[in-house]
């Protein structure tokens, strides 16, 4: 028997990221077929932009938004909702699976705690969803014809990586409600169309009525999204600098794995408590 | 989580004068020892544990009806250090519940467990560490890995650093002669080469105890009894081992100990012997030779003899001795039959099996599932 230490537990992060990362290689085209996802998603808003806008499509946007690069402005909101999507997604489908194969029970028979394993798997989300949004970004630029070089690349990304973690916690509070109720796909289905519209995929959330904008600002993704596009296309962070809107993402990052956690912990204990989690 | 994480941690729970620079596990497994010495004593300490479950029964497409289902009633027993101990019992008595209870996978509604001198419900996780589990069977497997991925991951996952994780793959591996196929995924083996490689699991952290439900499930015989060998190898080399089972003859050959429970009740526990010798029902002893009608009478006028009966078998007879005593009586047998001029040829006594102790304390047979109450 060896010692659990944090290198040990890092360990069993990149162990479990790894294992993921091993299974999808068993069904391949998959990272493949990632890639078009956000192309295709953001695709049909721009052709309803270049038809029902015309020629003023691209004013109009920039009165609006702050840039009149609405294809990068789209492009750049189906990309990180990919991201957030996979992150709902795979920690979802990764739970469900491991209800319906078994192996959740194996897991709980080992001396770590199960976020960690999901720390993995989200690890491997991030990996995945980085992967095939960078890739669609770049893609699409190449297709739909703008510059993708433009702005700050590396704060972008910076937003990605530290929006990731508080995203996490979310997807964690959303996996204790799998854990109890063993289903994912109707939860996951609503979530995603609720998360690309708060989080402003095809529009700014600056014309929401007030409480559905605090609603919104309320959401770790939404201060992802406006932060890669400020970087990128200079629209303008939410509080003016970007770094008061990366504190705000930073504040988030420390809140929501907690909470992810408590609840997780909870329904654990409920479960546990009753028929276990063997159960599916 | 937290409270195995650090060093410094783990050495809170133990004395003053403990230093808490713990190698490993298994030294506060140790330390731990001789502090806590009761419920140290003995690897496994169950005091009267209870488990409800809440169902829903179903009446019809909408309505239900929330029922509890008692599957473990005030069951108190140990397990010694160093033995083989059988939970024996039909489909639906409560071992695997009992079993999801000492691995942390399910709370006790009532009652208290200790493994390993650890609280199943306080220290979890201390309890993960220091029990070898193997409970679905090839449930418990990621199919679309190899086997050796398979191992290396859940190696991983008991804190084994990477180069580890390989060499004690490798050993188990080798040990349940999976090497061939090791670097195939799961989904392409044969049941019994899913649930020997889940086997291999169980010992994947080498914890000093091993808990194994219905290991031998699906495999055929030469496999079952090449597990059951490795089963008392690694009894030998100093592992308890609990072993769930409804199969007697497999309780009878490999364990020390067996309790036999039903209903969530604990019948019996003892050594198969004593629990054998408790019965307090009929012996029968089959003796051929040639015996003369006379003789079986005066046999029959034994007071301990009940009835006998008298048959030919192989152009000799048969007598068939139904009597209060198993061996006790054979030195009466023999002598009235020597008496009275019979010639005998062999005797055979009716050895009681466990699954007659089972017959006798619940007055049905072992093959028969028995829904619990609710
Ligand atoms: N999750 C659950 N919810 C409700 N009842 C359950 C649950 N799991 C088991 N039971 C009931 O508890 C009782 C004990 O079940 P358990 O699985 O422990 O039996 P077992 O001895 O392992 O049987 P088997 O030999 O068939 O594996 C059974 O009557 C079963 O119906
Ligand atoms: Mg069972």
């Amino acid at each position: 028997m060896t010692q659990p230490s944090w290198q040990s537990v890092f360990s069993i992060v990149l162990a479990s990221a790894r294992m993921r990362f091993l299974t999808i290689t068993r069904y391949p085209g998959q990272l493949v077929l990632d890639t078009f996802i956000p192309i295709v998603f953001a695709a049909m808003p721009i052709l309803l932009g270049r038809a029902g806008g015309g020629e003023s499509a691209a004013e109009m946007f920039q009165r609006n938004t702050g840039t009149a690069n609405y294809v990068g402005y789209l492009l750049i909101g189906s990309s990180v909702f990919t991201i957030v999507s996979f992150a709902f997604w795979h920690l979802a489908y990764w739970l469900r699976w491991e209800q319906e194969s078994g192996t959740l029970e194996a897991l709980y028979l080992a001396p770590v705690h199960r976020i960690w394993v999901a720390a993995g798997t989200a690890l491997y989300s991030c990996g995945r969803g980085l992967f095939a949004a960078l890739t669609a970004y770049f893609l699409g630029a190449l297709i739909l014809r703008f510059n993708p070089l433009q702005g700050e690349l590396g704060l972008a990304l910076l937003f990605i990586l530290v929006g990731f973690i508080p995203l996490y916690g979310m997807t964690l509070l959303y996996g204790a409600v799998i854990l109890k109720v063993k289903e994912a796909n109707a939860l996951v289905n609503l979530m995603q169309w609720g998360v690309s519209f708060l989080m402003g995929i095809f529009f700014p959330i600056t014309i929401f009525p007030p409480l559905l904008k605090i609603i919104a600002l309320l959401f770790p993704p939404t201060w992802m999204t406006n932060g890669v596009r400020s970087a990128l296309l200079g629209i303008g962070f939410f509080l003016g600098e970007w770094y008061l809107d990366l504190a705000v993402l930073w504040g988030f990052m420390l809140i929501a794995p907690l909470f992810g956690y408590w609840v997780f912990n909870h329904v654990e204990i409920n479960v546990r408590r009753n028929e276990g989690v063997g159960q599916f | 989580m937290i409270d195995l994480c650090h060093p410094s941690r783990l050495g809170s729970n133990l004395s003053k004068g403990f230093v808490p620079s713990v190698d490993n596990l298994e030294t506060l497994y140790h330390a731990n020892r001789s502090i806590n010495n009761h419920a140290m004593s003995q690897p496994v300490i169950i005091e009267h544990l209870v488990k409800v479950y809440t169902v829903r029964q179903r009446k019809g497409l909408f309505r239900s009806q929330k029922i509890e289902v008692h599957a473990l009633n005030d069951v108190s027993f140990e397990v010694k250090e160093g033995e083989i101990f059988g939970l024996l019992g039909p489909n639906g008595a409560g071992k695997t519940t009992l079993i999801k209870i000492l691995t942390t996978l399910l709370l006790p509604t009532a009652g208290k467990v200790f493994v390993n001198g650890y609280d199943v419900v306080k220290q979890e996780n201390q309890v993960r560490s220091s029990v070898g589990c193997m409970l679905m069977g090839e449930r418990g497997l990621y199919w679309k890995l190899t086997g050796r991925e398979n191992l290396e991951y859940f190696a991983a996952l008991y804190h084994l650093p990477p180069k580890k994780r390989k060499q004690r793959a490798a050993q188990i591996l080798k040990l349940i002669q999976l090497e061939d196929i090791a670097d195939r995924t799961v989904e392409t083996y044969s049941s019994g080469q899913k649930m020997k490689l889940a086997f291999g699991k169980a010992l994947i952290q080498d914890a000093p105890l091993l808990v194994l439900d219905e290991p031998t499930n699906t495999l055929d015989v030469p496999s079952a009894s090449e597990l059951r060998a490795i089963v008392r190898q690694l009894n030998q080399q100093g592992k308890t081992v609990i072993y769930t089972t409804h199969i007697m003859a497999e309780a009878e050959a490999l364990c020390q100990r067996v309790a036999i429970i039903d209903r969530g009740e604990l019948l019996a526990l003892g050594t198969p012997d004593e629990l054998k010798a408790s019965l307090r029902s009929a012996r029968i002893t089959h003796i051929e030779g040639v015996i003369s009608a006379q003789a079986e009478e005066k046999v029959r006028r034994l007071p301990q003899v009940r009835r006998t009966t008298r048959s030919a078998k192989n152009g000799a007879t048969l007598l068939t001795v139904v009597s209060d005593e198993g061996y006790e009586i054979l030195p009466d047998l023999i002598r009235v039959l020597g008496e009275h001029g019979a010639r005998i040829q062999k005797i055979i006594p009716e050895e009681p099996t466990l699954e007659d102790v089972f017959i006798a304390k619940t007055g049905r047979t072992l093959a028969e599932d028995t829904r619990v109450r609710s």
